[in-house]
């Protein structure tokens, strides 16, 4: 650096014309902040990866106090909560096979909910990418009391249609880290992440074959029966579980 | 580099292509993406005026005819709510819209309204529904939650808490979910077989063909209707049993309005 400086001075004492030296001061200075640009692009694009690794994470009380319930077991250890900036809540937990392990032991999915603020934010969005599944097939989506059979209360939320190579995703905007099933006429109580709420919370996830056929024809299995797991005409069309979260403890 | 300074010093039209490669490196930096800035595929930046787009290469061709338009029918006489309209849409989108009127604030507020937009698009591929709910004259700076029951009014019957509208100073507001709206249903799995009716037929579980607003507090209520007496509600998640207020708004039908 040093040799660079004396070399500099040298040059513009020996220099007769001085401002020729101005081009090329502009030329560094252009190509300093081209280089800026690059690096915070670069910086933006892996700050998660960063935060994920523990360098620089955001302060955020509600994410530290859902890690606290991981810890303790009130959520389950499949979830996995991301680093945010507040008031914003991301969780994420795993799907596995249920209804399809045998013929598709490798499906995987992904489940991201995204809260905004607590107060001013009037829906959770819920993001489902789904990978090695039957491919081309309509499956439903859940949430459920019971992770697994007997399942419970259910709400009916969204489908998610695969592609031909197995893969899928799907997004929709509805309430999620509160949801609950009642019957007005007698909600009862329960406890959810909050303490205690009204009705029977619906703290898993689960996915359904949308129709007992496609079941029973990517199963190869005639015998499989038709379930409640999908709305409209007629009455047991869908076919059985194919992913859950598999969980005891709540997942969300 | 500063043996070719004084290499200037010597040649001046040297020093001229220097000056020329300071501006073009310049105008680069000028030209080159900025943050925010977003380019499309094929390089077609997006954004701008309106939201308008920017076309770098071929214009695509955009339909000068509007495709046909057709009300399709929903339900059947006597099978839906008289309040329910069937918009006029392109198939197989299905629209249909119907009121909401004021129910516990109907005292205080007796011009709130509400409308809710119901879309549906090909029901062999689509994965939810789109429900938008505008809402005016209402209590301002309030929010309300918005729920799927089986019963327009008390009991309300088995529910299902979608989403939340809050309220602008000026009484107005609106949300837009997107969820299962026309054959939402509630059920107990340990009870596969309960059945109901629904526009298409006998279906599993108990039809959830109603919609209503609560107040998400039975604080703001009180303040809102100026009544310490009014009890709490389970229309609300989370934050302690029974903390929601009374019900606000309803389609106030006892047929089907989805």
């Amino acid at each position: 650096m040093r040799t660079v400086q004396s070399t500099f001075s040298r040059a513009l004492r020996g220099s007769r014309r001085p401002w020729l030296l101005l081009p090329i001061v502009l030329l560094l200075i252009s190509l300093q902040v081209g280089t800026d640009y690059g690096v915070a692009t670069a910086f933006a694009a892996s700050s998660q990866r960063g935060a994920q690794a523990g360098q620089a994470r955001p302060d955020n009380a509600n994410v530290a106090r859902l890690r606290q319930m991981v810890r303790e077991g009130k959520l389950a250890p499949t979830v996995h909560v991301l680093d945010s900036l507040p008031p914003t809540t991301i969780l994420q937990f795993p799907l596995v096979p249920s209804g399809l392990k045998s013929k598709f032991p490798d499906a995987t999915a992904l489940v991201t909910v995204v809260r905004g603020d607590r107060n001013d934010s009037t829906s959770d969005t819920v993001t489902i990418d789904v990978q090695k599944m039957p491919p081309n097939i309509t499956f439903t989506i859940f949430f459920i009391e019971i992770a697994n059979k007997p399942f419970g209360n259910v709400e009916y939320v969204a489908d998610l249609t695969t592609r031909g190579d197995g893969t899928g995703e799907t997004i929709f905007h509805i309430i999620t880290l509160v949801a609950f099933a009642m019957d007005a006429r007698n909600p009862g109580t329960s406890h959810d992440q909050e303490g205690q709420a009204s009705g029977i919370q619906l703290e898993h996830l689960g996915m359904w074959f949308a129709q007992l056929q496609d079941a029973q024809k990517v199963l190869n299995d005639d015998t499989l029966l038709g379930t409640i797991f999908d709305g409209g005409n007629p009455p047991l069309h869908a076919g059985p579980q194919a992913m859950t979260d598999g969980q005891s403890s709540p997942v969300f | 580099m500063f043996h070719s300074i004084e290499h200037v010093q010597r040649h001046r039209g040297f020093g001229i292509v220097v000056v020329c490669i300071a501006l073009l490196s310049l105008l680069a930096s000028a030209c080159a993406p900025q943050p925010g800035a977003q380019t499309g595929p094929g390089g077609t930046k997006t954004g701008g005026v309106a939201g308008g787009t920017a076309q770098t290469s071929s214009a695509p061709t955009f339909p000068t005819t509007p495709p046909a338009l057709r009300t399709p029918s929903f339900g059947s006489a006597g099978q839906i709510a008289p309040t329910v309209k069937v918009l006029a849409s392109v198939d197989p989108t299905l629209i249909i819209q119907f009121p909401l009127s004021p129910s516990s604030i109907k005292t205080l507020f007796p011009k709130a309204s509400g409308l809710v937009t119901v879309m549906q698009g090909n029901p062999a591929i689509s994965v939810f529904d789109t429900i938008t709910v505008d809402v005016q004259n209402m209590p301002p700076n309030v929010k309300f939650t918005v729920f799927l029951i089986e019963i327009a009014t008390k009991p309300f019957g088995h529910a299902e808490y979608v989403g939340d509208v809050i309220t602008r100073g000026d009484g107005t507001g609106e949300s837009t979910f997107h969820l299962i709206t026309f054959v939402a249903f509630a059920a107990d799995a340990r009870q596969a077989n309960v059945t109901s009716a629904d526009q298409s037929g006998d279906a599993s579980g108990i039809q959830l063909e109603h919609l209503g607003m609560w107040f998400d507090g039975v604080d703001n209520a009180r303040k809102a209707l100026n009544d310490p007496t009014i009890a709490g509600t389970p229309f609300d998640g989370g934050g302690g049993a029974l903390h929601a207020g009374p019900q606000a708004m309803t389609d106030g039908q006892t047929l089907p309005v989805i």
